[in-house]
Formats: structure tokens, sequence, C-alpha cells
């Protein structure tokens, strides 16, 4: 047992390791050939993004991300490819902001309600996809990808002057949440921290609860470890899909919140987009982990914060761009292989034992 | 499973320890700026070389740079930003010492408000929006009046007395374009229709959209429209490809004066004329009052009258009706016409 | 072809020590030998897969070294794999020169020199036809012609006959007697020991990752050979005692499903099937794959929906309710694809050992797994079945066939299942364990189990059953009584040439059989065990539940026939 946990931690560490090894070379390389200097960039990035209001910033942007990643992972880990959160959130944050602005209770009331809102849309929304795949047969990322585009029009005609929205100056935005409706901030040094990072660790708790405590958890990782042995064991994975979609959807629906009840304060044209997309690399370099996905977020907004102050250093813009796309690639290359060996590793050591184990009852037999 | 949360356990710990250990370090923003490093310009999505509003203040401060020698850092924004990513990059000229740190385009117009607070010796530049601040300095143009002008080109112009106009985004900045365009047109000739469409209702990706708007272009002209002027950015571009595949129709450019764009060279002889927006001239005013140690601050409006708007000749198409057009300036000028703001 | 001292490491064990084989051309060379006992590694040395660490492999008198399957193949070895390598939705000619265009093209030339194969060998292989529309036997030949395509003059067989039917197997033995009068080798590996002993010329028996001794067939019996494979007395799947009581466990009445085949055509897949399990009785379903049993399963398990009839468990009807129901309401299910329908391969066995009872206690107390109880059980269950494991943290994929199967089988009886479904419960599993499930179904069903019995070896299933059924094209057309039929004639009514619902049987048809007689009675040698004692010596407590059986038995005759 000692032997295996010893291997167990390093092929745990391996991957990442060798993931972020790989990137570094290969980003370094690329930096070499702009003709710029790769170690006097990553000096730069680690300076910048460890100074205190970078650090407020990178975990504001990442509360996001990381909501968004628990969203498509929710999906992952059935197999089911929610490419949608970035509909389901938008059109969730959309009519939570219209509910919200419409409405004036206490804060105790009010912050509930639009969270409900938005989480009840964004559940509808990815429970479309989720029945179209069980009584049409319909991919589920075909049908969220659809329902991105479609998500936007609905937004883009109720977001006018005179429907649901008003205008202030070149922006035309849904009315202003009332006070009540601000959520609280965790004051630093420097700028203070959305509160709604509590909300995504309950709700980074509450996924690793569910998924590896309760029952339904353990229906949802069967079927998308195999969906005929979960159909074989009793699950009804139809009914499973669409369960799992509105959680999905759900959890994708909390996404804008951080923006809406923390910085805007309504839904306006300069409502950030492209969460859900940034999401799924989140998921992917997390491994689904509700850890590593924090882990992931916060490496995003770290790239995304010194990204501008590589710029200053004469680096190209596009380079942090770069950096996360070979670093996402590292990363599941990396699991997969670490993965393969794992299991091979694992398969000879299981003989290994047991010939060891054999060898022992073994002495007193002769062949014939 | 449990030895792998005990890992990650660790891992978090470590991480947060040294999260802790670091969050009492320096902030980044300790430096207050405002030393003169050069011109901090932050762009809207498009970038620099969008052939018009952008590439227009640019040139604005190539000429600072060539005239005193001013030095400057141009960053550009991604489509999908958020505020947060708006705040940090003004933060970061800001910081880094340029001043004036100026934001190209109305999007800018909230994190200026914000950052120009924290950096109060730094001036600040806003184009196209007002924002408070006695740092700021708001730059407004008169669109509505240069695209009166366009009107009257485009109603003396039109063979089929059909004209459109293309705006990126639906919000009321673009909508003074087309008020100005309509009224230029209806006072011109009453009979001319025209015909206003816009890319997007609320998307700021109508003025980085050159497909969108090539394929609306397209529509106009096959409904028999013959003058088509657009205020949509970059965007701008697909339209005047469009026009230009199609013979006897006319283009009407906007912000930069399109003629004369490198970029849209083999498009030129389509482009009747362009409502050029002299963004380079606010850009430069502000950089030689912050150099002269006296910042512009407070709202500037650069109107027809103050030559902040103006109709360009290149190409020389509309010489030939060059004198309804300066009788239609003289008017706006002297208070004869007001136009209208929005439609 | 000559083996010598053959060693093979892998970090800390040794998987093959010491191995001497010799092959003599033109001949059938059986090797036997448990899983697990080596034989796999070998085959990958000798088709060029893994090199030994030591020792040296001589072909006709040179000395070579294999580097990879491509090596083996260009020296004359072809490998027929276990778990047949074909492209479904493509035709025999297409399989066949796939990855081999360079011999003799795709066209005309391939087309008749896959003909000149096939008539020499009397394989009878049809180049045009879809591989999808192909039975098993003819899928084998298909592979075994893609080997001889490709200029093998030594085929490894791995398990051949595991797949077939008697007179397929029989079908295939001449194949192979064909093809060692044509000058070739033949390396046959197998554990069914009566098929060795009729094929081989020689037979080399491994255990324990060595050999440990070659056999003549002429002068073996299969017991000896069994002995000498196991290092033990051999079990046998016979039940002794009749435990059948007359309470129904699990009716099927009239049970219907048609399925659109890729035609578009609708046939039936089941129809009319009617058959009732006792309390403590094993009721075998005979049938070559494909003829229903798989959707049977499936249907009273709650996968799929019949259009007709009702399934009744315990006095219950469940004809509508959900799988999860039904295996709550205890039914236990060892699938026939172990990997497909019984286990995670991914996930530890602990998570395995849940899977399927998830709602069920030590699992999962109000909804929420414990994990704690379902550890602790997991534990009992390696312990009580004999998991060969070194713990209970290891995924399911790094065990072995037979200990996997060991794992499942603890799972469902762990829950006291009224009624198992047990599909062929012991396929790719070693003699070992085999006999460990064997014994656990017999305890089972003397504690009043209902045990629906499908399987392939036609030994296990008469050897274990109360009642035979046979199943052929979607309908029960035949039953018999596993006292006194033997394989063969089993295997004709399975492949409908015994024509009909009568039972076969040279001394009348069962239903004038006066007696049903499981009690005691010595079967048939074909497993070399008959004389085993173990349970002969209990005195048979008999009961004589013949009468109901027969009964239902008729009754299903006459809705049969109307």
């Amino acid at each position: 047992m000692k032997k295996i946990d010893k291997n167990r931690l390093i092929l745990g560490l391996a991957a990442p390791v060798l993931a972020i090894v790989a990137a570094l070379a290969i980003t370094s390389i690329i930096i070499g050939v702009t003709g710029k200097d790769p170690f006097h960039a990553y000096q730069v990035m680690v300076e910048f993004g460890s100074k205190a209001d970078s650090q407020v910033w990178i975990i504001n942007k990442a509360t996001p991300y990381y909501l968004s990643a628990l969203a498509v992972a929710v999906g992952f880990r059935m197999n089911l490819f929610n490419i949608g959160v970035d509909g389901q959130y938008r059109i969730a944050a959309f009519f939570a902001a219209v509910v919200g602005g419409a409405l004036t209770l206490p804060g105790i009331i009010e912050i509930p309600v639009i969270i409900i809102v938005a989480m009840a849309v964004g559940a509808l929304w990815a429970g479309i996809a989720g029945l179209l795949k069980t009584s049409r047969g319909v991919n589920e990322v075909i049908s969220t990808i659809m329902l991105n585009a479609i998500g936007a029009s609905v937004i883009g005609y109720f977001l006018q002057d005179g429907r649901l929205a008003k205008k202030e100056g070149n922006l035309i935005h849904t009315p202003y949440l009332p006070d009540s409706a601000h959520f609280f901030e965790i004051p630093t040094q420097t700028k203070p921290i959305y509160g709604f990072v509590v909300i995504a660790a309950l709700a980074g708790v509450a996924y690793w609860f569910l998924l590896n405590r309760t029952r339904f958890g353990f229906d949802l990782r069967t079927v998308g470890q195999s969906e005929t042995a979960a159909q074989a064991s009793g699950v009804s994975v139809k009914r499973m899909v669409v369960t799992s979609m509105l959680i999905s959807g759900a959890l994708a629906g909390l996404v804008g919140m951080p923006t809406l009840l923390g910085v805007s304060y309504n839904y306006g044209t300069d409502f950030p987009t492209g969460i859900g997309f940034t999401g799924i690399a989140i998921a992917l370099l997390g491994r689904n982990n509700p850890v590593g996905m924090a882990l992931a977020a916060l490496l995003w907004g770290f790239l995304e914060r010194t990204g501008t102050q590589l710029e200053f250093e004469g680096y190209a813009q596009e380079i942090v761009g770069v950096i996360q796309g070979v670093i996402v690639l590292c990363v599941v290359i990396a699991y997969e292989l670490v993965r393969r060996y794992g299991l091979k590793a694992q398969q000879r050591k299981v003989g290994e034992e047991l010939a060891a184990q054999a060898r022992k009852s073994d002495k007193a037999e002769v062949s014939a | 499973m449990r030895r792998v949360s005990t890992i990650t356990v660790a891992g978090i710990s470590t991480a947060a320890l040294a999260f802790t250990l670091s969050a009492c370090g320096s902030s980044s923003t300790e430096s207050s700026g405002g030393s003169g490093k050069g011109v901090g310009l932050a762009f809207d999505v498009g970038g620099r070389d969008d052939h018009s509003f952008n590439e227009s203040a640019a040139r604005g401060v190539d000429k600072a740079k060539k005239d005193m020698g001013i030095d400057n850092k141009m960053m550009t924004a991604k489509n999908g930003e958020t505020e947060a990513d708006r705040e940090q990059r003004l933060t970061s000229l800001a910081d880094a010492g340029y001043n004036p740190v100026i934001g190209v385009g109305f999007n800018y117009a909230k994190s200026i408000e914000k950052v120009a607070k924290d950096y109060p010796k730094t001036t600040f530049g806003i184009v196209d929006s007002v924002v408070p601040g006695n740092n700021v300095d708001s730059i407004t143009f008169g669109e509505h009046e240069g695209s009166y002008l366009a009107g009257v080109a485009a109603a003396l112009k039109s063979k089929n007395h059909k004209v459109g106009f293309i705006g990126g985004v639906n919000n009321a900045l673009i909508q003074k374009f087309q008020a100005g365009f309509e009224q230029g047109v209806k006072d011109t000739d009453s009979s001319v229709q025209v015909t206003s469409q816009y890319l997007y209702p609320n998307n700021d990706k109508g003025f980085n959209d050159p497909a969108a708007a090539k394929d609306k272009a397209k529509g106009m002209l096959d409904s028999g429209i013959d003058v088509i002027y657009t205020a949509a950015g970059l965007s701008g571009n697909g339209s005047i490809e469009a026009v230009a595949g199609q013979k006897g129709a006319w283009a009407i450019g906007v912000d930069s004066d399109q003629y004369q764009q490198p970029g849209l060279e083999q498009y030129k002889n389509s482009i009747l004329t362009s409502v050029v927006k002299n963004v380079d001239v606010a850009v430069y005013d502000l950089i030689k009052s912050v150099k002269d140690g006296k910042p512009l601050t407070g709202e500037h409006k650069y109107l027809l009258k103050d030559d902040g708007v103006s109709l360009a000749t290149s190409g020389g198409f509309i010489d030939d009706i060059k004198d309804k057009i300066e009788a239609a300036k003289k008017k706006i000028v002297d208070g004869q016409i007001t136009v209208r703001t929005s439609p | 072809m000559e083996l010598a001292g053959i060693t093979k490491r892998f970090p800390g064990v040794v998987a093959n020590h010491d191995i001497h084989l010799t092959v003599r051309r033109g001949t059938v060379h059986a090797l036997c030998g448990e899983n697990g006992a080596g034989k796999s590694t070998l085959m990958k040395i000798l088709y060029g897969m893994q090199k030994p660490d030591e020792g040296t492999i001589t072909l006709d008198g040179e000395q070579v070294t294999l580097h990879s399957p491509a090596d083996a193949i260009a020296r004359g070895i072809g490998m027929v794999h276990q778990h047949f390598m074909l492209a479904d939705n493509l035709t025999v000619l297409e399989n066949v020169v796939l990855g081999a265009e360079k011999l003799h093209g795709i066209g005309g030339k391939a087309r008749a020199k896959i003909k000149e194969i096939s008539d020499a060998y009397g394989l009878g292989v049809r180049p045009d036809v879809l591989v999808e529309d192909l039975g098993v036997a003819d899928r084998q030949r298909v592979e075994i012609l893609k080997v001889l395509y490709r200029g093998a003059r030594t085929l490894i067989l791995d398990e051949p006959t595991a797949v077939l039917v008697p007179q397929e197997v029989d079908a295939l033995f001449d194949n192979l007697r064909e093809l060692k009068s044509e000058g070739l080798t033949v390396i046959f590996i197998s554990h069914k020991l009566g098929e060795v002993l009729s094929v081989a010329d020689d037979i080399t028996v491994i255990r324990r990752g060595t050999t440990v001794g070659t056999a003549i067939p002429s002068r073996t019996t299969p017991k000896q050979l069994a002995e000498l494979m196991v290092g033990e007395e051999l079990p046998s799947p016979e039940t002794r005692e009749s435990t059948v009581t007359d309470i129904p466990m699990l009716t099927v009445e009239g049970l219907h499903l048609s399925a659109t085949d890729s035609d578009g055509v609708v046939r039936a897949v089941l129809d009319g099937i009617t058959f009732t399990i006792h309390k403590g009785e094993v009721l075998g379903l005979a049938g070559v794959e494909g003829n229903g049993q798989a959707e049977l399963v499936e249907a009273i398990m709650g996968m799929r929906s019949p259009d007709a009839g009702t399934v009744t468990l315990d006095g219950e009807d469940i004809t509508k309710a959900p799988t999860r129901k039904r295996r709550e309401d205890g039914i236990g299910y060892i699938p026939e694809d172990r990997h497909r329908h019984g286990l995670l391969l991914e996930a530890p066995l602990w998570e395995n050992r849940i899977l399927g009872h998830v709602t069920e206690r030590p699992n999962s107390k109000r909804g929420l797994i414990d994990t704690k109880a379902a550890r602790a059980d997991t534990e009992r269950i390696v312990r009580e079945f004999d998991v060969r494991t070194p713990g209970i943290e290891v995924t399911a994929a790094s065990l072995s066939g037979g200990n996997q199967q060991k794992l499942i089988v603890g799972r469902e009886m762990s829950h006291l299942p009224k009624l198992l479904i047990a599909a062929h419960p012991t396929r790719g599993v070693d003699v070992g364990a085999q006999a460990q499930i064997w014994d656990q179904i017999r305890e089972a069903r003397h504690e009043g189990l209902a045990v629906l019995l499908i399987s392939a070896d036609l030994d296990e299933l008469i050897g274990l059953s109360d009642t035979l059924r046979v199943m052929f094209r979607g309908r029960l057309v035949a039953d018999a009584d596993p006292a006194t039929i033997t394989p063969e004639e089993l295997g004709s009514a399975m492949t409908g040439a015994a024509g009909g619902h009568l039972e076969h049987h040279e001394k009348g048809t069962k239903g004038e059989k006066g007696e049903k007689g499981s009690g005691g009675k010595p079967k048939p040698p074909e497993r070399g065990a008959s004389s085993e004692p173990r349970k002969a010596g209990t005195s048979p407590k008999a009961k004589k539940p013949g009468n109901t059986n027969r009964n239902k038995s008729k009754k299903n005759k006459k809705k049969r026939r109307r």
C-alpha cells in the first residue's frame, strides 16, 4: 500500500509539472523566435502579477471564470460538452438584471431573488439542449452553439431603449439594480475583492460534494465513464442528461453575478462576453477538479493581468493568448500521457504483487 | 481519492500561504504617474489600422511625435472585454508615466472616470463621450453636422433617388450620424428615399465586423440604393468593398478621409467623400496643452465651425457640387440650420 | 520453430521464466494454461510485440530476433486474435487487403488470391460479403484468411473456440487439419481440454509463467492434462442435488420485442418468450450468440422495453419498472460483456462495488455515498470472493478478467438477490476462478436463488442447469433435460438444424420422461471429471419438482403452436 501511495503522489505531481515545463519551454521558443528574451518576460510577469493590487484584480477576474468552469465541468464529468455556458450566463444575467432592476426589496431578499432568477434562466436555457438531446438526439454541441446565437439575439431584441432597457449616453442597459442589491465586498489594502468569491468557493465545495458524495453524483460520474455500464446499473441516462444540463445551466447562471452584483449593477452593451468559452479552457486545465479549476482560473487571471504589462516591455500583445493556448494543450496531453502510463504501471504492479503471492504459496508444488 | 485530496489540500495551503505573504508586498500603482513619458493611447476594438476612427486619433499622436518629439504607447482592446480589462489598460498606461492618457472611443467612459481619480496628476482624454473629472478632457464632435453635408452630397449624387445609411451599433453616437445624414438628404431633395440600418442593435462587435457590413451594403445595393454612408469604424471597409463592386454606386466614408487610406486604395474610386472627424486635431490639441503645462480639461466640442468635422474632397468627385455644399455649411455655421442629433 | 529458455521480466516480476517450446513444422501444437499463466506474454514474444530478456527463438534452424509484428509477419508468423480485428462495414475483400495493399493490390488480383487461398484450405470465404453480415465462425475464417494472405506459414490462434458452438468448432478443426496437411504450422491456445486433445499433435502446458510439461494427446486423459494445467484437482460445473422448489420467482410471459435492423426492416428480436424460473432453480439458456439472448436479458433488466408481454418477479409485476427498481427488488446481474456493462474500468474497485447498487446499503445512506462502508465492504468481497488484488484503490482495469468477474459476482451476491441473471459468467475466466464462480452460484441456488444462466460453454450450461431451453431467432424452440442431453444434441438445436421445439433425445422426448433426474446422477465425462467426489457424497434430498416444470413446458408448447 505504501508504495502505491508514493507512486500516486509522484503521478499526481508528474502531470502538472510536465505540463508546465513543456508549456514554458514552448513559449520560450516562441518568444525567442520573435527576437525577445523570454526570461525577462517571465520576470516581468511574476513581478507585476505578485503586486497586491494585481492579486485583487486576478481574484476578481478569476471568480466568474471559476464559476464558468464549474458549469462546464458538470457536463464534462458525464461526457456532455456544454459549449453553451456563454449564452446561458448572458441570458441569465440579463433577465436577472431585468428582474432585479424592477424590484426594490431589502438586500437579504433582493439578492437571493436575483441569483435564483439567474440560475433558473440559465438552467432553463441549458435544459432546452438537454431535452433536444434526449428527445430528438440532437448533439448538445450543436444545440448549445445555436442557443448561444439565439440567446444573443433575444438579448439584442430586449436590450433596446423602450423595451427592457434604457439609454445612458452611448450605452444601453437595463435599469440599475437598487442599492440593496449590491453584493458585499471584501476590503483590502488596495481595491476591494468581490464578495461573490465566497459564493464561488461555496459552489466549488457544493460541486465536489454533489459529485463525490451523493448518489446522484455517483450516477452522473458513472454515465460519464461508461454509458452502457450506467444503464445496466439502473441509471436513466436520458434523465441524467437533462438533469445535468439543468445543473450546468444553473451554475452558468452564476457566472454573470459577480459582474452584475459587484460592478455594473445592470446588464448593458458593455457586459462581458466570452467567459463561457474561457470556462471550457479552465475546466480542461483544472481536470474538472474543484481545486484544480480554482488554480487554473487564477492562472488565467494572472496571465491576463500580466499580459498587458508585457506590452509595455515590447512583447507582442498576442503572446499571452499563445501562452494560454499552449498551456491548455500541454496540460491535456500531459495528463493523458501520465494517465496511460499510470494505468499501465498499475496493471504491472498488480500482476507483480499477485505473482509474488503466488510464488509464496507455490513452494511445495512440483510440476508434473 | 483520499490521497489525492491530501495533495490538493497541500497545494491550496501552499498557494494560500504564498498569496498572503506576497499580498503584504507592494502595490503596482505606487508611483502616481504624471512623469511625462509621452502619450498613452488606448484604442477600442479594431486597433490603430481601422482606416477610420482609431487611425485618425493615431495621426494626431504621430504628428505630436514629429512636431514636438513626444513619445507614445498605443494599446488595443480585444472583442468581449470587461470593464476590468479596460481599467487595467488605462491604469497601466498612467502608471507607466504616460501623460496624457487618451481613451479612444466611448467604451472607455466608465473606466476613464474611475482611473482618473486614482491618478490626479495625469491628464486623461476621452473621445466621443463626456466624463466628469477635473483632470479629464472630454472630446466630442459635431458628427451630425458633418453627416448633414454628406446627406447633401448623397442626395445630389444619387441617380436612383435612393440612399442608404449603415450604422455599426445602434447607440446615441451613431444615431447622431444617422440624424444629420437623413436631415441633409431631405433638406436637399425631399424626393430622395433614405434607408437607415444598423449592423447590431447593441453589440460593439458592430465596429469590428466588415463581413456584416458587406452583406448589409449588398442588400442595399440590390434594392436600388446607389449611395451608401457607413458609420461603423472598421466594419465600414466591408461596405466600401461591396459598393466598389457595383458600377455607378458611391460609398461615403467616415472619420478619416478614406480616399487617402492606403488600405482602401483599390476601392478609392468609389469613395465619393468622407465625413472626416478630426480626432487627430483634438488629440494633438490635448497633447500640446499637456506639454505646455496648461492641460485641457472639461468638455470640448469640435464642430463644423471649428473644423472639428469636415467633408473630404479628395478624388474630386464632389467638385461639381462644391457650391451647394459650401452653402449648406455656411447655413449651419451661421446657425440658420440646426442639425438634429437624434433621428 | 523452437523457443529455448525464454524469460521475460517486467520490472519486479517474471512473466515468463525459462520457457521451452518446440513446435514441429506441419503440426497443430496446443498451448494450454490458465489465464494469467503467461500464455499471452509468450504469444506476444512470438509475434514480435515484446522482446524476451533471455532465451532464443529459432525458426527453421535460424536464430532470429523479432522486433515487431511486421517482422513476425515477414518471417511467416501470423496471429488470429481472440477478439476479431475486422471492420464491420467493409467487405471481406477489403478487410483482407487492408494494410496489405502492396501484396496483390486491391482489385482482381487480390480477389483471385483470396479465392485461391480459400479453396486451398477449404475456408469457403466469399470475398464480397460485408463482414457485418457474417456469423462468428465466418468472421474467424476471414481472420485466418487475412493471416494466410499475408504469407503466414505459422499461425497462432488465441482461444479460437471460445465463441463457437460445437459444430462450428468441428468445422474449424477441419480447417486446421487442412492447413496442417498443406504443411503449415498451427499454434493453438486454449484451455478447453477436450478440444485440445482432439485436434492437437503436441501439447505444451504452461503454469505460472513456465512450461511445466508436454503431453501427447493419445496418451493423456483430459483429467491428467487439467491437473497439469492447474496444479490441483479439477473442479466440475455439475450440480449434484436439486434444490428446485415450486415457488415461481421469475415469470416471463409472451414477451415480444421488435427492432429495426440496419436495412430498416423491422423484425422480431424476441417472439413469444414465455418461461418461469422457480426458487432454487437454474434455467440454462442455450443458443448461438445473436439469437435474442442478449435482448431477453436486457428486457428482463429493464434496459429495453418490450412491445408486449409481462415480467413478474416474486409475484410482483415489474414489466414497467425501471432498471434501478428491478435491481433494488433483487435482480442480480452478471453481464455478458463486463467491460461494457459491469464495470467502470478506470474507477477504483470500491467504486465498482457501488456500481448498480448505489441506492442500497452499505453503499449509501440517505442519498449520500458512504465511502467508508463501501470501502470496508469491498475489502470483504475481495477477501471472501478471493479477488486477487493488491488493494481496493486500484482501478478495475488493472485486474485480470477472472478477478474482475469475481468482483462482479461478489458484488451481485452481496445484495442477496432473488434472481441472478448470469450471462457467460465464466467467459475468459481461468479455471480456478471458474470453479469459485460455479460454487457461488450453486451455493446461492441452495438458498433459494433463481438463476437465469446463459452460456456458450455447453458443458457449463448442462452441468449447472436444472432446466434447459434453446433459443433460436428470438424464440424458445426447444427444451432439454440437462441430465441426459449431450452438447452435440444441444448444439444441433442451437443451429436450428434440429427443427422445431421438441425435445431431441435418442431416448425419446422429454415430455414422456417420467423423472427429472438431477439428483446424484453421473454426467457424461466431457470434462473428464465425472468421478469427482466433491458433492456426490451428500445424500440427494432430491425433491421432485419435475411436475410443475413439465406442466409449464407443455403449456408453453401449446402456446407456441397456436
